[in-house]
């Protein structure tokens, strides 16, 4: 699932692009993407641990949290800032993505739907805060700030002044095309500055 | 006791008490090579400099593996490798030998002592040409800029062109920030290490407290001590104890010591209570005296107190032809040479586009975590080195 969300965003991503992941973690998907697209890309990863992985990786990455990631750098550095899985983790999403605006020109975002139709069963029929395998953790447990479905991320957007440019969505099985706020699990979507 | 914490007691090799110790490099030397001088940055022209210089491994036939490592302060040539002379290791032999993480069979690896140094290089207490007698205060001030050159020379007279890598902490970070901005065509990468762009005034408070400790010392004499049978001893064992304690951190202190008593009350003494840390920080100042040359103390904490990278010029003109791919590493207990220092390096580099990686390492040691033994900063360290390495033989392949 995951695996086809982040094929997705090589096939968007045209060759030779200047990208920086946000959340690069050991910076495997960094290295792919930089392999496969000719593209120069560094990431930001906040773990020491896993910025010694990108590091033996040859990967130019910069310790520390997003916004000071984004700081680092120059207005227009970037061709593509990619923030996959972290923004429901950000305390404020709107401040990040503005800030990767002025950093690159376009966003590509990822994010968990809270409206999957598994997770909306849960809660009418349980009556409990959803747990699925796109969800994994209880309400206490989860990184996530910030829970949003497909709609609450379009709406989001209008209110930031972002253009969705094209979105994907998935479930396990692969691409969902049909009433994804219903049964989609992830989305990613690439935006700019409306 | 884990591991980390037991590296940490144990401390770095510059003046702990080592009574055993095996280094896979076994007895290393040093050499002393004569060459023609140069004018100082303040203009004054040092007819001829000796430089004290060690290398360890081999260099590869097209001459691409040469790693500078640039040293601290109190530092000297005597990288790793057991020390005839002392008996003791080389100052950073946790970081450097085979397979470690500056890997001697890898690399070929070069260490000098810095101008204005006394462990072999021309400093205040080498003899004058023009008068015979050691320099003493008519030593001329030096700058990083000025020890960087020396080594420029040193590398001319081996025949080196490129730098692989240039390393260094703290001092040797900014002679290694000077490297890439003066010599851009000849250095690869660059690893500064708890390292700032410039000091702040309290960098520079703790250094004047150093000097004068020196210079009001009774046995300074302007300077001109060298002659007489005394030397400002005492100044400088107190110079060293203030500046040790900047190199440790509150964690790193409590832990090794706490409260403790070095001895019971004696009858003798003023105060009933004897501190294990004081009693260190006096053994600290007395290993420095033997080994340390008052003058050179002042020459080199000025150097470093009037280092500015930019010199009033914007980064973007500085940083204008710099090649070097970068690692800046700092320490979160460092509050000599703080995070937000090497941050202030990483924005200045990563906004004029050049390639640099940072890491802040959790260790909680102070300024000292990278002269300690300490796993995640060699990782780091060899991570990188391994990397680029890779990288540019890589390329010279697909050039070929």
């Amino acid at each position: 699932m995951r695996k086809n969300l982040y094929d997705t965003v090589i096939e968007w991503i045209p060759e030779g692009s200047r990208v920086l992941d946000l959340g690069t973690g050991d910076g495997e998907f960094l290295e792919r993407l930089i392999v496969l697209r000719k593209a120069k890309g560094e990431g930001v990863e906040i773990n020491p641990d896993l910025v010694t992985k990108c590091i033996e990786r040859g990967l130019v990455v910069h310790q520390g949290d997003i916004l000071d990631g984004l700081d680092q750098y120059g207005n227009g550095a970037f061709n593509y800032i990619l923030l996959l899985g972290t923004m429901q983790e950000l305390i404020d999403p709107q401040r990040v993505i503005n800030e990767a605006f002025r950093v690159g020109k376009y966003v590509i975002v990822s994010y968990s739907n809270f409206a999957h139709l598994r997770a909306r069963l849960q809660m009418m029929f349980i009556g409990k805060a959803p747990v699925t395998s796109s969800l994994p953790c209880p309400w206490y447990k989860t990184p996530n700030l910030h829970f949003c479905s497909i709609l609450d991320f379009m709406d989001f957007c209008d209110d930031i002044g972002a253009k969705i440019i094209k979105s994907a969505y998935f479930k396990k099985s692969g691409q969902v095309k049909f009433l994804p706020n219903i049964f989609a699990q992830y989305a990613v979507s690439m935006i700019e500055k409306a | 006791m884990n591991e980390d914490e037991k590296s940490m007691l144990e401390g770095d090799l510059q003046d702990r008490v080592i009574t055993k110790y095996h280094s896979d490099l076994g007895i290393t030397h040093t050499h002393i090579v004569k060459l023609p001088g140069f004018t100082t940055q303040s203009g004054y022209e040092l007819k001829e400099i000796e430089i004290s210089y060690q290398t360890l491994g081999k260099l590869t036939p097209n001459k691409d593996n040469v790693v500078l490592v640039c040293h601290a302060l109190s530092g000297d040539a005597h990288l790793a490798g057991i020390n005839t002379n002392t008996g003791r290791p080389g100052w950073w032999d946790f970081h450097v030998g085979p397979g470690k993480s500056i890997d001697t069979n890898k690399f070929y690896v070069i260490c000098s002592n810095v101008l204005g140094g006394c462990s072999g290089t021309t400093g205040p207490a080498s003899i004058n040409p023009d008068t015979g007698k050691p320099y003493a205060t008519e030593f001329p001030p030096i700058t990083i800029r000025d020890m960087v050159k020396t080594q420029a020379l040193l590398l001319n007279h081996l025949g080196i062109k490129k730098i692989f890598a240039v390393v260094g902490g703290s001092m040797g970070g900014m002679q290694g920030l000077v490297w890439t901005v003066d010599y851009p065509e000849m250095v690869h990468s660059c690893i500064p290490i708890a390292t700032c762009i410039a000091h702040t005034a309290m960098q520079i408070a703790f250094n004047e407290i150093g000097r004068q400790a020196i210079m009001t010392d009774p046995n300074w004499c302007g300077g001109y001590y060298y002659d007489k049978n005394c030397r400002p001893e005492h100044g400088l064992a107190v110079a060293r104890m203030i500046g040790h304690v900047t190199y440790l951190s509150e964690y790193a202190m409590h832990k090794k010591f706490g409260r403790n008593l070095q001895r019971p009350p004696q009858p003798e003494d003023l105060f009933p209570e004897f501190f294990s840390v004081e009693s260190y920080l006096q053994h600290q100042g007395e290993s420095f005296v033997k080994r340390f040359d008052p003058n050179s103390y002042l020459y080199i904490t000025k150097a470093l107190d009037r280092f500015e990278l930019f010199e009033n010029r914007p980064a973007k003109e500085v940083f204008k032809n710099v090649k070097a791919r970068f690692l800046v590493i700092s320490f979160e207990s460092d509050w000599l040479y703080p995070p937000s220092q090497s941050r202030e390096l990483v924005k200045h580099l990563k906004r004029c586009n050049i390639s640099t990686t940072y890491i802040n390492l959790d260790t909680p040691y102070g300024h000292d975590s990278f002269l300690i033994k300490n796993p995640e900063f060699s990782r780091a360290l060899s991570n990188f080195l391994n990397a680029e390495y890779k990288y540019i033989t890589n390329n010279t392949n697909n050039n070929h």
